[in-house]
This record gives C-alpha cells, structure tokens and sequence, in this order.
C-alpha cells in the first residue's frame, strides 16, 4: 500500500515538474532567467495607455474618456501619425479602486506604453503613479485633479484637467461676483469633492462667509437629513462639489425644504441627467464651474458632430479632456522627437500655446495647467449654458 | 426638532417596507436573503419600464398611474422572489446557513450586474415624479405626497400583520417558524408556504422601490445595496423574526440617521448608526421585540 | 499558476493519508509560487500574482475565524485596512521602517479583535454577521473622516519594504518576501487549525452547545480565533501598503470582505488547500475577466449560486476525519472490528 502510494506521488509531482518545465520552455523570454525587462521597441505604434472606470460605481465615465481619447488618436493617424508613426490606444479598467488600477498600470507599462493619458479617479490613480515612473512614462492625467497628486512633486505626471485649487478660486470668484454673503458647502466624502469643498472652505473667511459645511454618503436616495442640517446656517449659497447623481437629488430636496438662494456644483456634476434627476424647475438657474466643455466653445459644433459620427453617442463628461491628453502626447512626442520618458517629460515642460478646449496650454511648475479655464455655466430652460467666462 | 423627526420617519417608513422581507424570510427559514435590497431595486426598474411605456398615458394621471404601476411592480418583484426561491435557495434548504447565505450574496452580484446589463450603469430618471404643495405641521414641512407615501406603507404593513396573525397561510407560516418538520407532520405544505412568503416580502420590498423611484426620481442598479444594509440593520434591531419588530427597527433607525446627521454631521452618521447597533445588541441581544430563543441544537 | 496542479490531486486525495498530502502539497504550491516568475516575470504579471499571494493570505487568516470556528465574519476588510493603515501612518507619517512596523500592527489588530469580538461573541451567530459587517463600515469612513488617515485621498508614498539593508521594494523583490511571508502564514494557520485549540474551534463550529458541556470556555476559544483572524488581516494590510504604494479607504470596502468570504467558501471551508484555491481563483478571474468587465461580477454571482448547489463542500472540502493520523484509525478500526465480533456471536 505504501509502495502503490509513493508510486503515485512520485508519478504526481514528476508530472507537476514536466508541466513547469513545459510552461517555462513555452513561455521563454518573458521570464527571470530570460532576463525579463520590457522590450523597448522604437518602431511600429507609439502606445498610449488609458486607465478609467469601465466597472464598479463610476463606470459610465469610463466610455466618454475612451471615445474622446480615440478620437484624438484616429485624427492624428489619418493625419499620417506622428513622425511617420501611428498611435495606438490601450485601455485598461481602473474600476475606481487601487487594486485594480496598480494591476491595470503594470499591464500597460508590460505592454510597451510610451505616454499614460489615464486616470480618473484620485484615490486610484495615486498608487499608479510609482509605477509610470519606475517604467519611465510620463502621465497625462486628464480627470483626476487631487491636490495630492500634485503636492507629490513627481517628475512624470502632468494635470490636464484644472485642479481642485482652481476650480475653488473660480468658485469663491463667483459667489462674490453675485453678492453671496453666507455660504455652505456640501460634499460626497470623497477625495474629488472634498479636495474642492477644503479648498473653498479655506477661502470663505471674510465675506462672503462659511455658513456650515456637511458631507453626504453616495448612492442613497433620501438627503433630507443633510438638507435639514445646511439650511440651519441659513446659508444663501451653497455650493455642492460631488457628482451630479446625488447633486440633482440635492438640488430637489433643498427646494422641496423651501430653501431659494442660490445653487452651485462643481464640474462633476454638470451632465444634463443633474436637470433631469432635479427636474427642470428646481434646476432653473442652478450655476456650474466647469472647464470649457463642446456645447461651451464657440466652433466646435463640428467635433461634438464627429464624435457622435463615431461612437454613436454623445461625448460626455471628461471627453475633451482626454482628447486632449493624447493630441498633448502626440505634440510631446514629435517636440521631443523621440519617445524616451526624460524627452518627452522635457518636451510637455516646454509646450507654450498649444490650444486646447480650455485654452492655451502652459504647464507650472507644479505640472498643472496653468490657468485652470473654468468657467460658470447655468442651467436655463433645461438646458446648460455658458454664463460667465470670468474673464 | 419636528423637521428632523418627521425626515427620520419618512426614511425610516421604507427601511421598514424592506426589513419586513428580511426579516420574514429569516423568521420563516433562517436565511438572511442578501438579495433582499436589490429585488427593492428591480422593483423601481419595473416601475420605470411601465412608465416608460405607458408614456403619455401616466403623466396626466400621476399619483393614480403610480399606484397601478405599484400594483403591477409589486406583482413582477413577487414573482422574480419566488424564482430567486425556487432556483437559488430551495436547492440548499437543509444546507449550512453559511452556504445558502453565500448563495444569496451571489444572487445579490447577478441581479444588481445583471440589471447593469440591461438599462446601463448610468442612472435613470422617473418619468412620473411626485412633487407638490406642503403643509406646515408643528414647524416641520410635510408634502401631500410623502403623507400618501407614508400612509400606503403603513396599509401594506397593516394588511402584512393581518395576514400574519389572521389568516391561514399565516398560521402555517408561524408553525413553519416554530419547527418546519413538526409543521410539515400535521399536513402544511412547507414549501408552498415559504414560497408564498418570499413573494410576499419581495413584493413589499418591490412596493417601496416604485415608492422610493417615484418620489426620489433616481434610480440606478446599486440602489439597492445601501439600503438592503440598512434594512437588514433595521430588522436587527427590531429583532429579526419579528414583524412589528420591523417597522419598529425601521422607523427607529430613520431617526437615528436623521437626528444622528443633526448632531455629528453627514459624515459620521453610519459610523453613530453602526455603533449604536453594536452597543444596543451587546445590551439588548434580541432587539426590540425579538423573544429571546436558544439557538436550536 | 498553482491551479494546474487541482485536478489530479483532487482524485488522489482520496487515496492520501492526509498529513502526507498536506506536506508534498505545500511544498509543490511553495515550489510553483517560487518558479512562476522564471516563466513570466513581466510587472503585470508579478502584480497580479503578488495580489494573489496577499489574496491567499487574507483568505486563510479568514479561514481561521469563519472555516474552523464557524463565526460569520463579514466585516473583515477592517482588520485589513486597519494593519494597512496602521502600518501606512507609522512610514509614512513618522518614517519608521516597514518592518518596524509589524510588532504595533499585531497589537493594533489584538486590541481590535477584542474591542469588536469581546462584546459581540456572545451574540447570536446571525447578529455577528451584521455586527462584524458595521464594524466594517464603522473603521472605512473612520479612516475616510480623520485627517491622520489622509481622509478620502488616503495615504501615499508608502516604502518599500527593506530586509538587512537588501531592497525587496521592487516587484520581484516584493514577489518574493510575500512568497515567505504567505508561505509561513499558509503554514501557520494550518497548524493552528490542527492544534488543540483548532480542535476546540472546530468542536464549537459543529456543536457549540456540545462543546461547552464539554468543558471548553467557548467565549474564550471563539475569540481566540477571532483575534488569530485579525492578526493575519493585519499583517496582509503592511504587505498591501507595500505593495500599492498607496491606499484610501475605497480599497476597504464590504465588497472585499465579500470577497474573502467567498474565496473561503468556494475553496471549502475549513480545507487549507481549498481556501489558497479558492483564493488564487476570486483573485486572478477579475484579471482574466478584464476584459469583459461589464459582465465579470454578473458571471461572479451566477458562478457562485451554481458552485453553491452542485458543489456546496467547496472546490477542495475539508475531510471530516483529518484530525486522525492514519495510526489512530487503524487502531480504530481494529477496535471496532474487536468489538462487533464480540457482539456477532
């Protein structure tokens, strides 16, 4: 019996060690002993890589990055690429969370991306950054904003979208404009929203003045509790700086409380579904800070048209931004005249002018754009409108 | 004060609608039915569906068409419970709780997923919304509509506790509860019973989610999970088993929210919530209303 | 890597004396863990199969709680958030070394397991369920309010782990220490299960009432396993921080929690080898599911409902009669036979 059953183990692990010697002959040149390492190749394709939701609770942003993103590459490739090279976009899921996005970074630095044009949430984002910059690739961020990526000084990673500073500084520009006097802030608790609401918050110290701050919980239905606790300050301006899911519940329940000052959100929440969820009548003159966004931009009717041609759908939020990020990348590239991450980091430092949807671009030193182009919108007759440029 | 009371009564009414799901589920078959919450949201899906295809018809009748679309909501969630029992659950009666309630989660992935699949991540708008004057009643704003909202929950759970307590199938249920294998003996269908209950509670729970899509006016597919937990608190406290226990932990955890987000901030409101479940249970094990019961050897 | 290895000896196991089993096994598993980056070492792949090793750790020190002892514990995502945490502040806020870290992470993880098991261990098995998953919920949006914590944002710039002046912070490196580290806490747990306390705990999972009779302090037994379960989370969590860099409250949420669970459920409870199993399987699918992310969970759910009734033991089930050395059951069987041929004639 225990001759049969040695018999048997030593069958067992003797084809267990045949199947590791297969799979390492088969699977040769990606391994340690191989010497491992990406192959650098620098022809065929430049690679950009792409990180955003496409699961989890913020998927439906996911598609509008992708599209804009591709966009700018099948634009460029029509164009005959750049230096004689076409792009090529790879797009891997972030799904909001850290695990995913670290795997989903090291699959594209494994794949060979030159340029990252990803990365939507913070929170997710953050630990990518080590990874693009062991791999040498510079970021283009095109919708993650947190003051925390920039307070971290990396060398590799540039903001495309305005950050939370900015937005708060147009903001706070805003409520003074229109004579608010006691304003209040509500926030989701998350890192986006909370960076602007601080921001904000830290600005609010003499008139107008902070007249309550309160954080809610996403994804619920019933803001009636919060709602009660910010009117208590008997604020005359709120401004709420979440996503436009819960905005247009907000917006509704502040209404249905009776409250009639004045309401604004931040960019996150500005898609027509924040007039719908609220309903038009509790939307009407609602104000927005928003970058420069298609419907705003004088002209640019026929890139929303191309889009729609193409995707069949309309762009949404952070579809120009990434259509920035690789006509940005592209511009790198061919400035730099290579695609080695030092160059192209060089490059991105000396672009001056470059127009982009939210203006001519000119990174700080920060890496940040240099003037975050926000601006006010309002929702009029149901529909979101340019109010003020703030110019 | 008056204001947040009646805030925390009016979320706390459908915390209670979907804890008495959970908690006659568990009362009849010890099961924590995980997918209770999102059977809440196929609810306000299927409203939406009618709605959107009845179009123009509702919207001149508004309240009346939500009450139709609630009836025919609470029919279809009902029926999609009984389905859930039948092919997820009833297979693994006499299994350990554990499996089953793996079983449930997974239930809970294919619903709320499966439902992504269907109308998309991005969240809908009710085409029929309620909104209307209020009255001042003792400093707090009360709408029409949340009255009425409030007083179809409180009518379906009067009808619930009827059936319960008055009527045959409540009977059996109660012995099922009591011992499935001596009810079995005196001639009950067992199965036919449980089968009647999940549809029951999953229409109630379907019930509040038309309610919760027609006052809120958004719904999307993880709509459920939140207050599936919430619920599922709610029962706890009620002490789960109990129907009047239920509501009671419903509307007790409504108020708690409400009065908690007064004093601490929105912020800290689950962790006040949470932890006073801990500390209420560590006192009072049974809940509110829960009999205190040996766990059966 | 590992799951070529399941299916013949699954058969086998049959025929295996366990202890025997469970020794080639684990060195067969260590063996693979150890030679699968010399047949891919590209960074995605050591990601995710670092992410599995933590994955197979969590699982394991959940097996303890939820597999020996049959406490439903649905909030273990805490234990883990609060050793990565813990450790997170420690490096980053106050520069200590990684690995100087882990004696507080233990003690944080002790004084948690006690402050949410002392109260609640007394409660009715279901009411532990909800318990254990505020508690959850309760240490995510306390690590998302407090500032220390780097709120929403979370905590970044974590180090590398360092080991005798030699960097283990890149990915091989990193691959390698969590190799040891999930390796020694494979071993551990599965000592642990065999113990007399591990006799204790799965006495209590069968028969609580019975086991009391039977003069075993149950209070006691159960939050000893609690607290074993929380210092295995606890150490996953430095690994975790190592390993990300960075972490915010959003990787600590009840879907994690979910997930251990049914790592330990489909591998089979209580089974070593089912739960690193099952581990490996829920943490590599979402990686092989990539790209049909619309469907993955919509798949996950449906999968788990069928493995639930047509295989509810568990890919790899727990044997009953483990805790017998082959020796004891013959001496058993002999017994036995002795006895039955005293009764026959």
């Amino acid at each position: 019996m225990t001759a049969y059953l040695t018999r048997r183990l030593s069958r067992v692990a003797l084809v267990g060690g045949a199947a590791v010697a297969a799979m390492m002959l088969s699977a040769c040149g990606n391994g340690l002993a191989s010497g491992g390492g990406e192959q650098s190749s620098d022809k065929g394709p430049i690679v950009l890589g792409m990180l955003t939701p496409l699961s989890g609770s913020s998927s439906a942003i996911g598609p509008y990055m992708k599209n804009g993103a591709q966009l700018a590459v099948d634009e460029i490739n029509g164009k005959g690429g750049v230096d004689g090279r076409k792009l090529e976009l790879k797009v891997e899921d972030e799904a909001c969370d850290a695990k995913s996005a670290t795997a989903g970074a090291n699959k594209l630095v494994t794949a060979g991306v030159k340029i990252s044009v990803g990365g939507y949430c913070s929170g997710a984002t953050l630990p990518t950054l080590p990874i693009f910059e062991k791999a040498d690739v510079p970021m283009l961020i095109p919708a993650a904003n947190s003051n925390e990526l920039v307070k971290q000084h990396k060398k590799n990673v540039f903001l495309i979208n305005g950050t939370g500073a900015q937005q708060s500084d147009a903001a706070f520009t805003f409520m003074k404009k229109v004579g608010a006097t006691k304003v209040a802030l509500m926030d989701d608790n998350t890192s986006y929203s909370k960076d602007i609401a601080d921001t904000t918050a830290k600005l609010l110290t003499g008139s107008p003045a902070l007249a309550g701050r309160e954080s809610v919980t996403a994804g619920e239905s019933d803001y009636s509790a919060n709602v009660t606790a910010i009117l208590k300050g008997q604020p005359d301006f709120i401004y709420w700086t979440g996503y436009y899911q819960e905005g247009g519940l907000i917006i509704r329940q502040l209404r249905q409380a009776g409250y009639t000052g004045k309401v604004m959100v931040a960019d996150g929440s500005v898609d027509q579904k924040l007039v719908d969820i609220a309903g038009s009548e509790a939307a009407e003159g609602v104000f927005a800070t928003m970058t420069q966004t298609p419907e705003t931009i004088q002209g640019a009717d026929k890139w929303i048209a191309d889009y729609k041609s193409k995707f069949g759908a309309a762009p949404g939020p952070y579809s120009t931004q990434a259509y920035d990020a690789v006509r940005v990348a592209a511009e790198a590239v061919k400035q730099a005249g290579s695609t080695d991450g030092s160059a192209v980091i060089k490059a991105l430092e000396g672009i001056d002018g470059f127009q982009l949807f939210s203006g001519p671009l000119k990174f700080t030193p920060d890496h940040t754009l240099s003037s975050g182009g926000f601006q006010i919108l309002t929702v009029e007759k149901g529909k979101i409108v340019l109010k003020d440029t703030l110019q | 004060m008056t204001q947040l009371l009646w805030n925390g009564l009016f979320v706390g009414s459908f915390y209670a609608l979907v804890a008495l799901g959970y908690t006659m589920v568990y009362g009849i078959i010890r099961l924590l039915n995980f997918a209770h919450g999102d059977l809440y949201m196929l609810g306000a899906f299927v409203g939406f569906g009618v709605l959107s295809v009845a179009g123009g018809l509702a919207t001149g009748l508004g309240f009346v068409a939500l009450l139709i679309v609630l009836i025919i909501a609470m029919l279809v969630t009902g029926t999609a419970g009984l389905l859930l029992e039948r092919i997820a659950y009833r297979p693994l009666r006499g299994a350990p709780r554990l499996s089953v309630l793996i079983t449930a989660v997974g239930a809970s992935f294919a619903i709320e997923y499966g439902m992504r699949l269907v109308a998309g991540p991005n969240p809908e708008v009710y085409p029929v919304r309620l909104a209307g004057d209020s009255v001042n009643v003792l400093g707090a704003r009360i709408t029409i509509q949340q009255a009425s909202l409030i007083l179809i929950a409180v009518l379906l759970m009067a009808g619930l506790q009827w059936l319960v307590m008055g009527t045959g199938t409540g009977r059996a249920m109660r012995a099922i509860s009591q011992d499935p294998t001596a009810a079995l003996y005196m001639g009950i269908n067992v199965d036919a019973v449980i089968a009647r209950t999940f549809f029951i509670g999953s229409a109630l729970a379907g019930a509040a989610g038309v309610m919760a899509g027609g006052y809120y006016g958004k719904i999307d597919f993880l709509m459920g999970f939140i207050i599936g937990l919430k619920a599922f608190t709610a029962a706890v406290i009620g002490g789960i088993g109990n129907i009047k226990g239920a509501m009671l932990g419903g509307l007790a955890l409504g108020l708690l929210e409400s009065i908690g987000t007064a004093w601490i901030g929105g912020q800290w409101r689950d962790v006040f919530a949470f932890s006073f479940l801990i500390i209420f249970l560590t006192l009072r094990p049974t809940g509110i209303l829960g009999e205190r019961v040996t766990e059966r050897v | 890597m590992t799951t070529n290895f399941a299916t013949s000896p699954t058969r086998a196991s049959a025929l295996f004396d366990r202890l025997q089993q469970n020794r080639y096994l684990g060195l067969i598993g260590l063996a693979v863990a150890a030679l699968a980056p010399f047949i891919t070492a590209t960074n995605y792949a050591l990601s995710v199969m670092t992410s599995a090793l933590l994955f197979v750790m969590l699982a394991v020190g959940l097996n303890i709680v939820v597999g020996y002892c049959g406490l439903l514990d649905l909030g273990y995502a805490a234990f883990f958030a609060i050793g990565a945490y813990v450790s997170g502040v420690l490096a980053t806020r106050y520069g200590w070394p990684l690995l100087a870290t882990v004696p507080v992470v233990i003690v944080a993880a002790v004084v948690a397991g006690i402050v949410i098991g002392g109260p609640t261990l007394r409660l009715r098995s279901d009411y532990l369920a909800i318990v254990t998953l505020g508690f959850g919920e309760i240490i995510r949006i306390t690590a998302n309010n407090l500032t220390i914590t780097g709120g929403p944002s979370g905590i970044y710039g974590i180090p590398g782990i360092t080991l005798l002046g030699i960097d283990l912070s890149g990915p091989v490196g990193l691959y390698y220490t969590c190799v040891v580290v999930v390796a020694l806490a494979v071993l551990g747990a599965a000592r642990l299960g065999r113990s007399r306390l591990g006799r204790a705990w799965r006495f209590i999972r069968e028969d609580e009432d019975a086991a009391e009779a039977m003069g075993i302090n149950t209070y006691r037994v159960k939050l000893a396993a609690y607290i074993g379960g929380a210092i295995w989370g606890g150490l996953a969590g430095i690994l975790f921080g190592a390993q990300l860099s960075a972490i915010s409250p959003p990787s600590f949420t009840f879907l994690w929690s979910a997930l251990i669970l049914m790592a330990v459920v489909l591998g089979g409870m209580g089974s070593t080898p089912g739960v690193v199993l099952g581990a490996i399987f829920i943490s590599v699918l979402p990686e092989l599911l990539r790209e049909a992310a619309d469907y993955r969970y919509f798949v996950f759910g449906i999968l788990l409902i069928v493995v639930m009734i047509f295989r509810r033991q568990g890919l790899w089930p727990a044997r009953a009669v483990e805790r017998q050395s082959r020796r004891d059951l013959r001496e058993a069987e002999k017994h036995d036979a002795g006895k039955a041929k005293e009764v026959v004639p």
